[in-house]
């Protein structure tokens, strides 16, 4: 078997190297956790605790009854001490429990599982994963039961397991692969069910080999599910380059995985399914790779969702004073920050300081046409006349290069050897011609 | 909080920077060129030596000045001049008058390149604009030859004068240059026609090193070696089409210029290919001189024309799928998919 790949992207330094080999530790319980009442795309949670009210592991404190949105539950057992806006990794603060540790750590309810894969429905494992409040845990955060209900005239035959991990740094996924490579095999075949798809594939890029050995094995006697090696390269994680990779099929553009009949979900997503299928345990916690050259020990850490990331960074001996840079999410899609004083989210997959030289602040010069960043596109766009039609004012033109296709991984701009802040400026035109769409 | 003193950047993603910068990239051009360049040198000795010397002094002292003038930033350091200066002297022979090539740099830099708006702006490639410029210029100039030529020091004979170059003689039909000699080394022409091996290898490097891709040259050297030997009715003969008269140079280094180049690879194999069927029928119909020189300078003319007739489909930009009819109340159809 072939190598799967797709066309354009990058190969940036990955400096995985910090924590690949680094076993998942679990953070010790915080005192004290911040959970955002919106995690995930979609409507926001109502709150169901009042200040004051004790709460329990796995208690669920926030719910929506938009179909396109994920009920959020309490990490730790304690007190409620304050509901309000507090800062959130997106920006703009947002809503938020507040809870005291009573350093017990006691689950609501008895944690039994709610049947085996046999016995439960389609409907059933769909309503499960809702009720357990999984979201897409790749970043995109996008509710995991909507993806895994597609209309009755999009029929799914595959799913895939995104293993590729490969935005630089983070190895939360890697590490899962190699120390949960059951649960993973367990989310995908429930995955598998819900659709009624007659096959999976498990995608891993060949940076990553014990990855890809590991994964071999467990699904060693499964007729259906086969595990693909993907030529290391970025943006191999993104949806519609991993289906192409693999499967060879062209997500429409404008269109969705399902509608050349694929599901994907992160590797993440799977331990996180089998956690709720298997014991009935809501999402309370993610693996997160503390890293980068600013972090005293870069760790891969089990993560009690609304943990602040100044408690993660003190269990990691801190910030280098060399700092200049503090991201959540990898270094080409991730969201800088201005404080750690934020939650962990159901999103966060990496926790990332940068150091000079990283961070220099580059002056752009003029585009001298070299192509480098046609060449990288994915999408086949050519970024540098996008950028240069919006900073012209001329949004229709943009418009008519496609920049709403634009997928935003950053390979334009990570190769522009004029420094021109490409993706970013497509970012804003896509953003503006999205802004004037919808007042249509 | 943070508890440190931290001055943190704020800043939209991506956040890594590829370590290849425009400087970083010149660089490599020079180090493509310097084959041909050490092959002129071994070849016409200081002759080259002082002609590329004249040329790279005259290419950054233009390019200072006119930043200077036009208040610019000096830029100087992108090597962007620096790699026109050396490219201008490879379009001269070493017998050429010292001044004339000196002028052909001013030109290419000064008006071609920086009243354009410097690099990224110009359309014509410098190098090639200045190039031509003079062959027009020189003969009002002639008397500035007797003036300027005492000023040159005696730097050796120079084999080629008496001698025509390998393409007037192919155009005479009566060269003796064999194929052979002409892919390795051979004295005659400019110092950027004296290798096809030295032109080859720095080529290869650039394409390695993916600042250029393979659709120009390939194109260009394709079109001229078949219409070539269709015209000639020969095959070695459209081979030494190909390895004379500065196609390699032309086709390597001038007409894969970034600025004045398409940027679609579609559009890069078309303007290889009529620079290729512009060149040939300047070598059928006309005089033996510059073709390749002319040929890209109207082809950079055609470039923004060539990249909005050329736009890629997006990913994905197909109708979409049709779906199979799934009857009420089955699972949905399973099995590999069309």
């Amino acid at each position: 078997m072939g190598i799967a790949n797709f066309k354009g992207g990058i190969h940036p330094d990955y400096r995985k190297e910090l924590t690949a080999s680094l076993a998942i530790n679990s953070l010790p319980i915080p005192g004290r956790v911040v959970i955002p009442l919106q995690q995930h795309i979609g409507a926001p949670c109502e709150v169901l605790v009042q200040v004051g009210d004790t709460v329990k592991v796995g208690q669920k404190i926030g719910e929506s009854k938009g179909f396109v949105s994920a009920p959020v539950h309490a990490s730790i057992s304690g007190k409620v001490t304050a509901i309000g806006p507090y800062n959130h990794p997106l920006g703009r603060p947002v809503e938020a429990v507040t809870i005291e540790s009573d350093g017990i750590d006691s689950w609501a309810g008895d944690l039994k599982p709610p049947g085996d894969l046999d016995s439960l429905s389609a409907d059933e494992l769909r309503a499960l994963i809702r009720e357990a409040g999984i979201v897409g845990l790749g970043g995109a955060t996008f509710p995991a039961h909507v993806k895994l209900a597609p209309p009755a005239d999009k029929p799914i035959d595959l799913v895939i397991i995104n293993g590729a991990e490969c935005e630089p740094y983070l190895t939360a996924d890697h590490r899962l692969m190699l120390e949960k490579p059951e649960e993973i095999v367990f989310g995908l075949k429930v995955m598998m069910k819900i659709l009624g798809a007659s096959s999976g594939v498990i995608g891993i890029e060949d940076n990553k080999p014990d990855a890809l050995r590991v994964m071999r094995q467990a699904v060693e006697g499964e007729a259906n599910i086969r595990v693909a090696a993907l030529h290391t390269k970025y943006p191999q994680g993104a949806e519609k380059m991993l289906i192409y990779a693999i499967a060879r099929r062209k997500v429409p553009s404008g269109g969705l995985p399902m509608d050349v009949g694929v599901v994907n979900h992160n590797v993440g997503t799977a331990v996180a399914i089998a956690g709720a299928v298997k014991e009935g345990k809501p999402l309370i916690e993610r693996v997160v790779t503390v890293t980068g050259e600013g972090v005293a020990r870069p760790a891969n850490l089990l993560i009690r969702i609304g943990t602040l990331v100044s408690d993660v960074l003190k269990a990691c001996g801190g910030l280098k004073e060399e700092t200049r840079k503090l991201i959540i999410g990898g270094p080409m899609m991730g969201l800088a920050q201005i404080t750690d004083d934020i939650p962990v989210i159901k999103g966060t997959s990496g926790i990332l300081a940068l150091t000079d030289p990283d961070v220099d602040l580059f002056e752009s010069r003029p585009c001298i046409k070299c192509g480098k960043c046609v060449a990288a596109c994915p999408i086949n766009l050519v970024p540098t006349f996008i950028a240069q039609a919006y900073e012209h004012g001329m949004l229709e033109r943009a418009e008519k290069l496609h920049a709403a296709d634009c997928i935003e991984c950053g390979c334009c701009a990570y190769i522009c050897p004029s420094r021109i802040p490409l993706t970013q400026l497509i970012r804003l035109a896509k953003a503006e011609i999205l802004e004037k769409r919808r007042k249509k | 909080m943070l508890d440190q003193e931290l001055q943190l950047t704020l800043s939209p993603s991506p956040h890594l920077r590829s370590p290849i910068t425009v400087n970083l990239a010149m660089r490599d051009v020079f180090i493509a060129l310097l084959p041909i360049t050490l092959v002129s040198i071994f070849l016409y000795k200081w002759n080259a030596v002082f002609l590329i010397l004249v040329c790279l002094a005259t290419a950054a002292i233009t390019e200072l000045l006119f930043r200077k003038v036009l208040k610019k930033k000096a830029t100087l350091a992108d090597g962007s001049a620096m790699v026109t200066g050396l490219l201008v002297a490879l379009c001269f022979g070493p017998g050429t008058a010292w001044w004339t090539a000196m002028l052909a740099t001013f030109i290419g830099i000064g008006l071609a390149k920086e009243l354009m708006g410097g690099l990224g702006w110009n359309r014509f490639n410098p190098a090639l604009f200045g190039r031509v410029a003079v062959i027009l210029i020189v003969p009002i100039f002639q008397y500035f030859t007797a003036i300027f030529a005492p000023l040159k020091p005696y730097l050796g004979g120079i084999d080629l004068v008496t001698q025509a170059t390998p393409l007037a003689m192919l155009k005479q039909g009566t060269l003796e240059t064999g194929i052979g000699q002409l892919l390795t080394w051979h004295h005659g022409g400019a110092l950027g026609e004296t290798s096809a091996l030295a032109l080859l290898i720095g080529g290869a490097y650039l394409i390695y090193k993916k600042h250029i891709s393979w659709h120009i040259p390939i194109a260009i050297i394709g079109t001229v070696f078949v219409y070539g030997a269709i015209a000639e009715g020969s095959i070695t003969l459209g081979l030494a089409h190909v390895l004379t008269g500065g196609v390699l140079l032309g086709a390597l280094f001038m007409a894969t210029d970034w600025v004045t180049s398409p940027i679609t690879p579609k559009g890069k194999i078309i303007f290889g290919i009529a620079i290729g069927i512009l060149l040939m029928s300047f070598r059928v119909l006309l005089g033996p001189t510059e073709g390749m020189a002319f040929s890209i300078l109207i082809m950079n003319a055609f470039v923004p024309w060539l990249d909005r007739l050329t736009k890629r489909p997006k990913f994905g930009e197909v109708p979409v799928r049709k779906a199979p009819a799934v009857s009420q109340g089955a699972k949905p159809a399973v099995g590999k998919s069309n």
